[in-house]
């Protein structure tokens, strides 16, 4: 599903080169629950941002769902991140003027469905995350745990082939955050693939597998994937 | 002073305080040309005649029947007139200050190393068999007015006005006659070469202004004639005792009309009246030039006022942090006064360079004045008080962001 | 997608209604006013006969004397009796007239009303070169041209308040003491301005037409003094009342001349300077060189018919838009700058950066759609006062669809045109930076 090779990405100021992340290796497969994790500054925000086609990369080769990202233009990345990769972000990210219902649609208009079309997968999603009678209220009037379930039905609604989730629980207590783990357990169980990124270790157990990015370079835990490298590379 | 910091900031957020400095620099531009037109334009609106404008008026019949007795006509015609109460004076003349139809006449004067007259100018031409003096109210300053054996019988339409003598306005005799200060006695003369006709200044008045009052001198060149024409035309000057002017109006226009069925009534009108007609159009465009002005430096000032409020919402968490490291309340205030006067003077400078090459442009195509510097300076005070004013409350409520808020927001 | 974008930019700007406000208002305003003179400007620069303007000329004849003090540079409006009657007599053209104004009093059978009217003496040709529309009758003949017959052309105006409702052509007008027989009756001409007839510094340019017109040569055989412009440069008439006037160099005619095509211009114009020059052979005209040939538009522009005045208003009314459209971005910018993160979830949502300009210019079109019509509201205003000028200007000071549409028009130009910048801003919100400051 995703295929990172010797990626490298390095932000250039006037005066100072930074390597965010250092020709890293990742493959996750189709179907896989994949945490990333490391500590803060380590690069796994860029990782995200890069894999779920927000920023460009530097070097190396980037395959989601077996196309080749690089060189693609900045309407060529949206449209694809639009078609194959369902967001979830730490802030939910809701737009506070918009209802549930409408807040739902935002992906799938930009994906051309006419209007019955959308308002079935809008309907399915919040129905899968059990808030579907709530579909006129406004994100204000939700609790922080029910945010984030649309949040998820919003990635949801494009039937995403990737979901990339940034600290999902991050501002969740824990009953809420127990709640929406559970719901992506569910959703991996039918078939999506899930890729996690917190700083949370307990959080991070739950998934299949986890990818540990320290300093803009990997080390695979867990499942045989085992490759470190040294920081002199 | 901050100014090297302040001014690096506005660097980094340059569209804003672009869209301010052309703002201002339109609105100095557009101020400066609009506001000497106004002035002048009002101005030359608000030129007095020479007459006592406010009990005077015109009225004009114009007989269509020949063989009309003129000189019986006319008696009777001031009998009328005279009898209604109110009435002060009355005098028959071709034509009246404002009312903008006459005669425009040459005239020359004996000038040192010519044999002939020289032409000097052309003026009005005013020809009356009354007293025009008392009539119109004007202002005698040397020598006299017409005497009852000074008019001569003439038929305009059928003969050359031949006048012995005529009366001046103080800017026509000056006009005539320059570096003199008497002019009762001298020669003026109605066209010019050797046919011209002599006549000799008799009196002298202040000031009458020719029908049309143009926009130059020539408003103020007038002479006057001692003529009972013989054409059937009447038209009256009168002067009424003060406040019966409109009742007077009525009663001479009635009674003239119902006078006699071989005359047909064009128009009874006061000074007043022709005044507005004739300033109707300058005193139009001042006013919406003035309407667009106002409208314009309300526009700007809100401008300011918003951009003002948005970089000081924008950097809620800089004025914090300033706030916390020390700066005082007035510090913040004077930074955003500051840097809001450095915008403002850099529209105000490019507004001057706008404002002289649109006046360029106006003089090229419009034929407007040159712009006087007058009113562009007051322009760039009030636009830099417009500037300080309109800054001053979102100043105000930067002053007023708490230290906390450095600490607090994300 | 349209109507998507439509309704969340409405929305937004129900949502912030001082902000929309503001620019609905500054948008209106400066619209209403550039609009306002613009229409002014349009009415008054018209073409009032466009399928004929380029072949309907206007002779001047320049008789000033060498070396005067005031002398303009060109020819004056108006030209003498002499060369009048010269032009005719060559016949050149499709169809000529020479004129001039007149007034008098139109005493009406059986009625003792006294009319103060206005007349203009004219050519038979002219109702056929100006295609002056008739209720009834028509103009005289040519024949009556040349006996001087009295024949006159009224108004349906003047028709009504002399015989009522009955039939006036055929019936007799008593005008200038003397009996007029009214060959046709004109119905709705109202040629805006009023062309054939333009002295300049006479107002009246858009105004009414005269009230009757008769025949050149009737006015000449009865002496009818002219009422308008005279004016004798040089010497004077020889002798005094109307013969000298005529056979001086007094000008207060006009000449109009219809080709039967436009290239025929050249041809005429050296006609004319054939005339001039056999004139100068004679004595008359030393700078009889400056004559000239003008069609309708340049007579107008001549006649400065559109004033000066006029054209002030027009660019400063233009700059204040400009300046109303300056503050219209900032505003914009503003209002956008807050929505940065909204921007960035739907760019990470998967929009590209075409639909988050289409989203955001579709805002600044519905500000200038309703902006528009506050404008065409305003221009209403506008027009009165501009109006307030003159009877002239008030005339051409009317709204009219096309006005309205040119209002609406200026505004949605002005509101997209305003908001290029600020949408071009939105679009390069990058999803990356906004998520991280989340």
């Amino acid at each position: 599903m995703l295929s990172m090779r010797k990626l490298s990405k390095v932000y250039r100021t006037h005066m100072i080169e930074t390597h965010a992340l250092r020709e890293i290796d990742i493959e996750v497969g189709e179907g896989e629950f994949v945490a990333v994790t490391g500590p803060s500054g380590s690069g796994k925000t860029t990782f995200l941002n890069i894999a779920g086609l927000l920023e460009d990369f530097s070097s190396g080769e980037f395959l989601l769902d077996g196309i080749n990202v690089h060189g693609l233009n900045d309407d060529a990345r949206s449209r694809l991140r639009n078609q194959k990769i369902g967001f979830i972000f730490q802030g939910f990210n809701l737009i506070a003027d918009l209802n549930l219902f409408d807040n739902v649609d935002v992906p799938l208009r930009y994906r051309g469905f006419n209007s019955a079309e959308r308002r079935r997968r809008i309907e399915a999603a919040l129905g899968k995350v059990g808030l579907a009678s709530r579909m006129k209220y406004y994100p204000a009037e939700l609790s922080g745990g029910q945010q984030q379930r649309v949040a998820i039905a919003r990635a949801l609604a494009g039937e995403p082939r990737l979901l990339l989730a940034d600290e999902p629980t991050g501002n969740l207590d824990s009953q809420m955050a127990r709640g929406v783990l559970e719901l992506l357990e569910q959703i991996n169980a039918e078939g999506t693939t899930i890729v996690m990124v917190t700083h949370d270790l307990e959080l991070a157990a739950r998934a299949q597998r986890n990818v540990h990015i320290v300093d803009g370079q990997v080390s695979d835990l867990d499942h045989g994937h085992v490759t470190l490298r040294s920081v002199l590379g | 002073m901050e100014i090297r910091p302040i001014l690096s900031a506005l660097v980094r957020s340059k569209t804003g305080a672009l869209l301010i400095i052309a703002q201002v620099a339109l609105t100095l531009a557009i101020l400066g040309n609009a506001l000497p037109i106004v002035l002048q334009r009002l101005e030359v609106s608000a030129r007095p005649t020479g007459t006592d404008e406010a009990n005077v008026f015109y009225t004009r019949l114009f007989g269509f029947k020949p063989d009309i007795d003129v000189p019986t006509m006319v008696a009777d015609d001031y009998a009328l007139i005279r009898a209604i109460p109110g009435v002060e004076a009355v005098a028959r003349t071709n034509q009246a200050p404002l009312f903008q139809s006459g005669w425009n006449l040459s005239f020359g004067a004996l000038r040192e190393g010519n044999a002939e007259p020289v032409d000097v100018t052309n003026a009005a031409f005013y020809y009356t068999d009354g007293s025009l003096v008392d009539s119109l109210g004007l202002a005698l300053i040397e020598g006299r007015d017409f005497r009852d054996d000074d008019y001569e019988q003439i038929n305009s339409g059928l003969a050359d006005i031949r006048p012995k003598q005529v009366m001046l306005t103080r800017a026509m005799a000056e006009k005539l006659f320059p570096d003199e200060s008497r002019f009762v006695g001298r020669s003026v003369f109605l066209g010019s070469g050797a046919d011209a006709q002599e006549m000799r200044v008799i009196g002298v008045v202040e000031k009458m202004q020719s029908p049309w009052a143009q926009n130059s001198e020539m408003a103020e060149l007038s002479v006057i004639v001692p003529i009972f024409d013989l054409q059937p035309s009447a038209a009256y000057v009168v002067r009424t005792a003060p406040g019966e002017l409109d009742r007077v109006m009525r009663d001479v226009e009635a009674a003239l009309t119902t006078a006699r069925d071989d005359r047909v009534h064009i128009d009874t009108r006061s000074v007043a009246e022709a005044r507005a007609s004739r300033y109707r159009a300058d005193r139009a465009l001042a006013w919406l030039l003035l309407s667009l002005t106002g409208l314009l430096v309300l526009v700007t000032a809100s401008g300011i006022v918003g951009m003002a409020s948005l970089w000081v919402n924008q950097r809620r968490k800089q004025i914090g942090i300033r706030r916390a490291v020390g700066a005082r309340r007035v510090d913040i205030l004077r930074y955003f006064l500051v840097e809001n006067l450095m915008v403002t003077s850099a529209g105000i400078a490019l507004g001057l360079v706008l404002a002289f090459a649109l006046n360029h442009l106006l003089v090229q195509q419009l034929s407007i004045a040159r712009m006087p510097l007058g009113p562009l300076g007051w322009g760039m005070l009030g636009l830099w008080l417009l500037g300080l004013l309109a800054a001053l409350g979102p100043a105000l409520r930067a002053s007023r962001v708490p230290p906390a808020v450095a600490t607090r927001t994300a | 997608m349209f109507s998507y974008y439509l309704r969340l930019g409405l929305s937004s700007l129900r949502r912030n209604p001082l902000l929309t406000a503001l620019m609905v208002l500054t948008l209106g305003v400066g619209v209403a006013a550039s609009m306002s003179t613009f229409a002014v400007m349009r009415a008054m620069s018209g073409d009032p006969i466009a399928h004929k303007s380029d072949r309907l000329l206007v002779v001047q004849v320049d008789n000033s004397p060498a070396g005067e003090r005031n002398d303009r540079g060109e020819p004056s409006d108006h030209l003498s009796w002499l060369d009048a009657k010269a032009l005719l007599a060559n016949g050149d053209g499709l169809r000529r007239s020479a004129m001039y104004g007149v007034g008098t009093v139109a005493e009406p059978p059986d009625s003792d009303a006294r009319l103060r009217v206005q007349g203009l003496a004219v050519g038979a040709d002219f109702f056929a070169m100006f295609e002056v529309p008739f209720d009834s009758g028509g103009g005289w003949t040519a024949e009556d041209d040349e006996r001087a017959a009295n024949r006159v052309v009224i108004t349906r105006a003047l028709a009504q308040k002399s015989f009522g409702a009955q039939p006036a052509v055929g019936r007799s007008l008593r005008l200038f003491d003397r009996e007029y027989e009214v060959s046709g009756v004109i119905g709705d001409w109202q040629p805006q301005p009023r062309y054939y007839w333009l002295e300049a510094g006479n107002g009246n340019l858009f105004g009414e037409i005269e009230d009757l017109f008769f025949p050149l040569n009737n006015a000449l055989s009865i002496e009818e003094s002219p009422q308008g412009n005279v004016s004798c440069s040089g010497e004077g008439p020889t002798e005094p009342g109307y013969r000298g006037l005529l056979d001086s160099e007094c000008v207060f005619m006009q000449f109009w001349v219809e080709l039967a095509d436009a290239g025929d211009r050249d041809a005429y114009a050296d006609r004319l300077s054939g005339h001039v020059a056999s004139q100068k052979q004679l004595g008359r005209l030393p700078l009889g060189e400056r004559s000239r040939l003008l069609d309708v538009r340049e007579w107008m522009v001549a006649q400065r018919v559109l004033g000066d005045d006029t054209r002030l208003q027009v660019l400063l009314a233009f700059a204040f838009l400009l300046v109303c459209i300056v503050n219209t971005v900032g505003l914009l910018l503003a209002k956008f700058s807050q929505h940065s993160g909204e921007i960035g979830v739907r760019r990470a949502l998967g929009a590209t950066r075409g639909q988050v300009f289409q989203q955001y210019l579709m805002q600044a079109g519905v500000v200038g759609i309703v902006g528009g019509l506050l404008g065409v509201g305003l221009t209403f205003v506008g027009l009165w006062l501009v109006g307030q000028q003159s009877a002239d200007i008030a005339q051409a000071a009317r709204m009219n669809p096309t006005t309205l549409l040119l209002t609406l028009a200026t505004a949605v130009a002005a509101a997209v045109l305003a908001g290029l910048l600020p949408t071009w801003r939105a679009c390069q919100v990058t999803p990356a930076v906004q998520l991280k400051t989340q």
